[in-house]
């Protein structure tokens, strides 16, 4: 019987921005997230006083995914940046301290949630228009004839994430090895509808992160006990492959919802047995060199199979089933009885391979979009770090590939945003102020407010004390170290900016990035061969930061639009 | 234990609702945040989604929370306004009685308890409200009110082609008040483009609300982690799972459902089934396999592509099927089942008993059907061709986070119930006075009810008028109404409905002197198959004897409507449906047509509020002043709470002046608002809240039980009986 029980009362809190408790837990999560971000990041280490292991790390995902948020508000923030990363992997950080930094600047100027959550609106319309249209000086086309910019991108991720503790040399050789297997993902003879293959990430755990490795083809990974069992492999120029999804352990199928009766002295176990060794006669009479069971197959079976040169590999997982049946042309098969010639496939090479201590099987298809990434580095947590990563940065280049573009990184996207945004509302408020209601005091107001924010999302990236100064013809971002000289000459201070376009042998009229600026109108041109030449670009995905910006715009005006808070307690 | 002064304590618990919900009306109107106790986050700015939230104690506001819910599950709309306006109702009938307090009731305070006087008081008060409700507010309603109603139709034919500037309108305004300012545009525009979309041919937009408001569920797909802005309508229809296995196919493609397993079993439910030997289990599995093999060969052979199961296929099956070219779809729920019966009319498949030989009948035909990918989750996508004037279309959902993916999709759902709401008729019964000219025009036969003055009486509630010098005029008249009547005697009305109907019609008329100086006094209520009891036994009378004199009692008025409506050949079997019916102003029996609406901000409250003024003024009677009275102040609330935030021409005072002047002087009223409201839902909320009004008022004591409830046990037990 159950028991009715009254509901306890919900909390109600009215306007919960203004209270001091969420101001406090919104900059405590503002300082985990700024202090993560960046190449020169703090590491983050996650500790459950219950148990489990350490988490070392200083991503959003592995962050967020393991931070408890008591705080609706908090929870809010936090799931709406999770679920950004779990659309674009990349640009969480960004979102989340964008999003803070919003909220915070906003509630500092007073104005009503009205306006400007209206203002914020046209402000965000404006850079997406702006950053979606042909003129923006911080847009890249990308030429897929060179990988020069696919690798600068990919560097980029790899370098933003130092839990991953890479050294410059294995940035290079992990870069290398992503590019390489993405492009195996994409099918030899594209026709006008692309359908990228996957990439299939294996671990190699405790192993020099150089013996990394990108194979094509599908690595099934198997006990040392069962390699011993698999016979050399006869040299051929294509094997015969059936794929079963199908249990070929002997156990009866669904029988139905009424009794089935069996007199005494019926084996069934022999009757079943009987007819997987027909099913095995047959493989054997199709020619079939490899069987492979997504479950269990019987050991009769496999020793019938064994003794007919047939190698059967069971067990193999339900994860590998559909790249499988992709790689070698089957069709899982469902039955026990006659099975069709044309569900059989083929592959073009059988090997076993032999990667640190694991032994696997390899199967090199004839046309290939799967490949196998083998990932090895030191520990545990750098190779959670390192896998989550290498995802990122495939993520990163399967969009990039849709949207053929990428945005400049290392803070000069922020900032040049900021120039364009101060610049846009003071030469054309009207433009901007479209619809009633807004004065152009409240547009300054919140641009200005919406500037910082960027701004300051962009100085987070220096963590060692040092200045951040901008140019007044480009509107990017540079950086100086903590002990230099208060009154130098800039240009022997600085090297390159942010993103490494631009060198400082150009008088560019530098100015401290706190300090108040004239605005002036971001310069659009590139230097022609930035886009090839420059080896060392730091780059960002364009659809991911894009999007993570429409987001944290989006939550800050959610948040900034909440009047009650009722928290059901039961 | 008994609440001393159940107007206080309801006053006290309504202002502190009036300030949780006041935050979220209109346009201006704000978020709130609701946890549920499993964690989630949820954003709503929907009234009853907020009261249900907050789990309420106080039994006053538990009662008022109830009375919201079932206003809503009629409406699905307004839920905030209604607390507001009871709150301001409360307040206005706090004021009063404090006031009266001191005048009325102190000569004789020590003859009567205090308590027992005030609830006497309130009696006399809820009394009075539920004439205003039956007579007074249909009334005005119909009078005053009706010439300002603007109508979404574009043209008031027939076809009734919808206006879409107009549905713009509407539904711009109805996600003002429902979801986040930044977004209210473009999901009143994304819910109009579905609409639209949808609506195959102009006239069936009815039907197609009808199942879009039954299968939303089906119709949307949420997505979390990409903006608002990418919410986007997809044509065909999208189910939330992917292919078990999926063969390409263009051109035609046939599809069948199933609901059972193709693969036969070895017993089904109550059998057995006995294994004698291994031999016969081999040849029994060996059947059953090629029995699978032969059903989806078959399948292939009559073209079909494309196989929806409700049930988990075998693997065997769908093997079978892979080969066969055959694509699957498992798992469907039962409402995304009934949904594609719907639109397709497509019956489940049989599988059939012995080799089958016969043309497959129970297929339809889809444009497509792909896989679909949504942030990186496959889904599948059909064209189902429809069969009904719905054309299928999806909504993808997009928000950066669940609350308000929910809140978009409540909202939209909500949409759909307003308007079914909207393109309904709104009956409206009352008592009136008619002219003179209007009962000779419609009567034939009883060319003389001018002259009966006699008072009406009231008598179980419907108004029986006798007709002491009733003449009939010949006999050839006679006949032509026995034909009318004949014309009708094959109406049949289930006695059940016409007692539910007699029972919430049951007007109580209350006699005023006005009533002696002219005319007949009508009611109608929509019993009429009371009158068609009445007819044989009238005509009867009159055919045996051919007097002139006739005084039967039991004719009402309704009589004379029925045979009017006979002669003009109206078809309207049991209700009276449109407003070309009942044109003329005397009747009083009327109706709101389908599709009413007046623009937003205030303008029915201030419309209504201005009515009941002037009305109150021509009225004697004291207790019809008062509460008339006390109506229109609290209407006022609303406005005001809408125009809070406005400053110079647009607060709320300016406004008020200049809508009273415009009315005052017969012109038209000049609306800044571009949106658009129901007047159905608007008056429907007024009658919501003044039942509600009612129940506090005649509750004396609220009594405190302190036990473990029993409700669900004391169900259950009844209903194993």
């Amino acid at each position: 019987m159950s028991r009715l029980e009254a509901k306890k009362p919900s909390f109600c809190r009215s306007e919960p921005l203004t209270s001091e408790r969420v101001r406090a837990t919104l900059s405590v999560l503002k300082g985990i997230a700024t202090s993560c971000y960046g190449p020169a990041g703090r590491l983050k280490q996650l500790h459950n006083g219950l148990g489990g292991s350490v988490c070392t790390t200083s991503q959003s995902a592995a962050l967020l995914a393991n931070l408890p948020v008591t705080h609706p508000i908090l929870k809010i923030l936090t799931t709406s940046v999770q679920n950004h990363v779990s659309c674009f992997s990349d640009g969480g950080l960004f979102t989340a301290i964008l999003c803070c930094n919003l909220v915070e600047n906003v509630q500092r100027i007073g104005l009503t949630p009205t306006t400007v959550i209206k203002l914020n609106k046209q402000l965000l319309s404006l850079c997406t228009s702006y950053l979606k249209s042909e003129a923006c000086g911080c847009r890249i086309p990308v030429n897929f004839s060179s990988t020069q910019i696919l690798l600068c991108l990919v560097r980029s991720i790899l370098t933003s994430k130092p839990a991953c503790m890479l050294t410059t040399k294995e940035v290079d050789h992990i870069s290398a090895l992503i590019l390489r297997a993405f492009l195996l993902t994409i099918p030899e003879n594209a026709q006008d509808h692309i359908i990228l293959g996957k990439s299939i990430i294996v671990p190699l755990k405790h192993q020099r992160v150089i013996d990394s490795t990108v194979l094509p083809g599908i690595l099934i990974e198997i006990s040392e006990v069962q390699l011993m069992k698999i016979l050399p492999i006869k040299k051929s120029d294509s094997f015969k492959v059936a794929l079963f999804c199908v249990s070929l352990s002997g156990d009866l199928s669904d029988t139905g919802e009424g009794n089935v009766v069996v007199s005494y002295g019926v084996s069934l176990e022999s009757a079943v047995l009987d007819q997987l060794l027909n099913l095995g006669r047959q493989l054997v009479s199709d020619h079939v060199d490899l069987v492979l069971c997504q479950k269990v197959i019987h050991p009769s079976l496999k020793q019938f199979l064994r003794t007919h040169h047939v190698i059967a590999v069971d067990r193999v997982g339900v994860a590998v089933m559909e790249p499988l049946s992709k790689v070698t042309g089957t069709r899982p098969i469902g039955s026990l009885d006659s099975i069709s010639p044309s569900s059989y496939g083929s592959v073009k090479e059988l090997c076993t391979a032999k990667f640190g201590f694991k032994h696997f099987f390899h199967l090199i298809p004839n046309e290939t979009a799967v490949c196998s990434l083998l990932l090895c580095n030191r520990n545990d947590t750098a190779w959670d770090e390192l896998k989550l990563t290498c995802q990122t940065a495939l993520h990163a280049l399967q969009l990039t590939i849709k949207e053929p573009c990428v945005l400049l990184g290392g803070g000069c996207t922020e900032t040049h945003l900021a120039a364009y945004i101060r610049h846009k509302t003071r030469s054309e408020p009207e433009g901007i102020l479209r619809d009633d209601g807004c004065t152009q005091t409240e547009l300054q107001l919140i641009a200005e407010a919406f500037c910082s924010a960027l701004e300051s999302l962009a100085g987070s990236l220096e963590h060692d004390g040092g200045e951040i100064l901008t140019d007044g013809k480009y509107g990017h971002f540079w950086s100086v170290q903590a002990d230099s000289p208060s009154v130098v000459n800039w240009p022997d201070l600085l090297s390159r900016c942010g993103c490494g376009l631009y060198s400082s042998q150009e008088e560019l009229s530098w100015s401290f990035l706190r300090s108040a600026r004239l605005p002036f109108v971001p310069q659009t041109c590139f230097p022609c061969e930035a886009s090839d030449s420059a080896g060392n670009l730091t780059l960002d995905c364009f659809t991911a930061k894009l999007s993570g910006l429409q987001v944290a715009v989006e939550t800050a005006n959610l948040i900034l639009d909440l009047s009650y808070v009722i928290e059901d307690k039961n | 234990m008994a609440a001393a002064g159940s107007v206080r304590a309801a006053l006290q618990v309504a202002e502190v609702l009036e300030t949780v919900v006041s935050c979220c009306l209109g346009p201006e109107g704000r978020q709130v945040l609701c946890t549920k106790p499993t964690g989630e986050v949820l954003l709503s700015r929907d009234g009853g989604r907020l009261l249900k939230a907050l789990h309420l104690e106080h039994p006053i506001a538990r009662m008022m929370v109830a009375c919201v819910s079932s206003h809503l599950r009629k409406t699905g709309d307004g839920a905030k306004t209604f607390i507001i306006f009871l709150c301001h109702l409360l307040r206005e009938l706090h004021a009063i009685t404090d006031k009266e307090k001191d005048s009325f009731f102190s000569e004789n305070i020590q003859t009567h308890g205090r308590h027992w006087k005030k609830c006497c008081q309130w009696k006399f008060i809820s009394q009075a409200l539920l004439t205003f409700q039956t007579q007074i507010l249909d009334y005005v309603m119909d009078h005053y009110l009706g010439r300002h109603f603007l109508s979404i139709f574009s043209s008031s034919t027939k076809e009734r082609p919808l206006c879409r500037s107009s549905l713009e309108m509407l539904l711009g305004a109805y996600f003002c008040g429902r979801v986040g300012r930044n977004n209210h545009n473009f999901v009143s525009q994304l819910m109009c483009e579905y609409f639209f979309k949808c609506t195959a041919c102009e006239s069936g937009f009815e039907e197609v609300l009808e199942l879009v408001d039954d299968c939303f569920v089906e119709l949307k797909v949420g997505v979390t982690g990409l903006p608002v802005s990418d919410s986007r309508i997809i044509a065909g229809l999208v189910l939330t799972r992917d292919f078990s296995v999926y063969c390409p196919a263009d051109g035609d493609i046939r599809i069948v459902i199933v609901i059972e397993t193709i693969q036969p079993l070895f017993s089904t439910f109550g059998s057995e089934f006995i294994l004698n030997s291994e031999a016969q289990f081999q040849t029994s599995q060996f059947w059953i396999t090629e029995r699978t093999k032969a059903i989806m060969k078959y399948l292939q052979k009559q073209n079909v592509k494309l196989l929806l199961s409700t049930v988990k296929q075998p693997d065997l099956v769908i093997y079978c099927a892979g080969l066969n070219g055959i694509s699957v779809v498992e798992c469907l729920s039962s409402e995304e089942l009934s949904l594609i019966q719907r639109v397709t009319g497509l019956a489940p498949f049989v599988v059939p008993q012995a080799s089958s030989q016969y043309e497959l009948s129970n297929t339809a035909m889809v444009k497509f059907c792909k896989p679909f990918i949504l942030r990186s989750k496959r889904y599948v996508h059909l064209g189902l061709i429809s069969t009904c004037s719905f054309t299928p279309h999806c909504i993808v959902l997009c928000g950066p986070v669940q609350g308000l993916v929910e809140q978009h999709e409540v909202a939209l759902h909500g949409a759909f119930k307003m308007l079914r709401q909207l393109f309904k008729d709104l009956d409206l019964n009352y008592v009136t006075q008619a002219s003179d000219h209007n009962c000779t025009s419609s009567p034939v036969i009883y060319k003389n009810s001018r002259e009966s003055n006699d008072l009406p009486e009231i008598v179980n509630g419907s108004i029986q008028r006798p007709y002491q010098d009733t003449v009939v005029k010949n006999k050839d008249e006679l006949a032509k109404t026995q034909t009318y009547l004949e014309a009708y005697s094959n109406l049949v009305v289930p006695s059940v409905e016409l007692e539910t109907n007699t029972l919430c019609s049951t007007p109580t008329v209350t006699l005023t002197d006005t009533y002696q100086t002219d005319a007949t006094l009508r009611c109608f209520s929509p019993d009429k198959a009371r009158i068609m009891d009445d007819h044989e036994p009238f005509i009867e009378s009159n055919s045996a004897n051919s007097t002139t004199e006739y005084t039967r009692r039991e004719i009402s008025y309704e009589n004379l409507q029925v045979t009017k409506n006979a002669r003009k050949g109206s078809m309207l079997p049991v209700r009276h449906k449109s407003l070309e019916m009942c044109t003329s102003q005397s009747y009083c029996f009327s109706s709101v047509p389908a599709g009413c609406v007046l623009p937003v901000g205030g303008n029915f409250e201030i419309l209504l509020h201005y009515y009941l003024l002037s009305y109150a003024k021509k009225c004697q009677r004291s207790e019809e002043i008062m509460v008339s009275m006390i109506i229109a102040n609290a209407l006022l609330g609303v406005p005001k709470i809408l125009y809070k935030s406005k400053k110079g021409n647009y607060s709320f005072p300016q406004i008020y002046i200049r809508a009273l002047h415009s009315l005052q002087t017969n012109q038209p009223m000049i609306s800044n608002q571009t949106g658009l409201e129901s007047v159905a839902g608007k008056y429907q909320l007024l009658t919501s809240v003044l039942q509600c009004l009612r129940n506090i008022l005649t509750i004396d004591s609220v009594i405190n039980i302190k036990r473990q409830p029993q409700e669900i046990y004391d169900q259950d037990s009844e209903e194993e009986l």
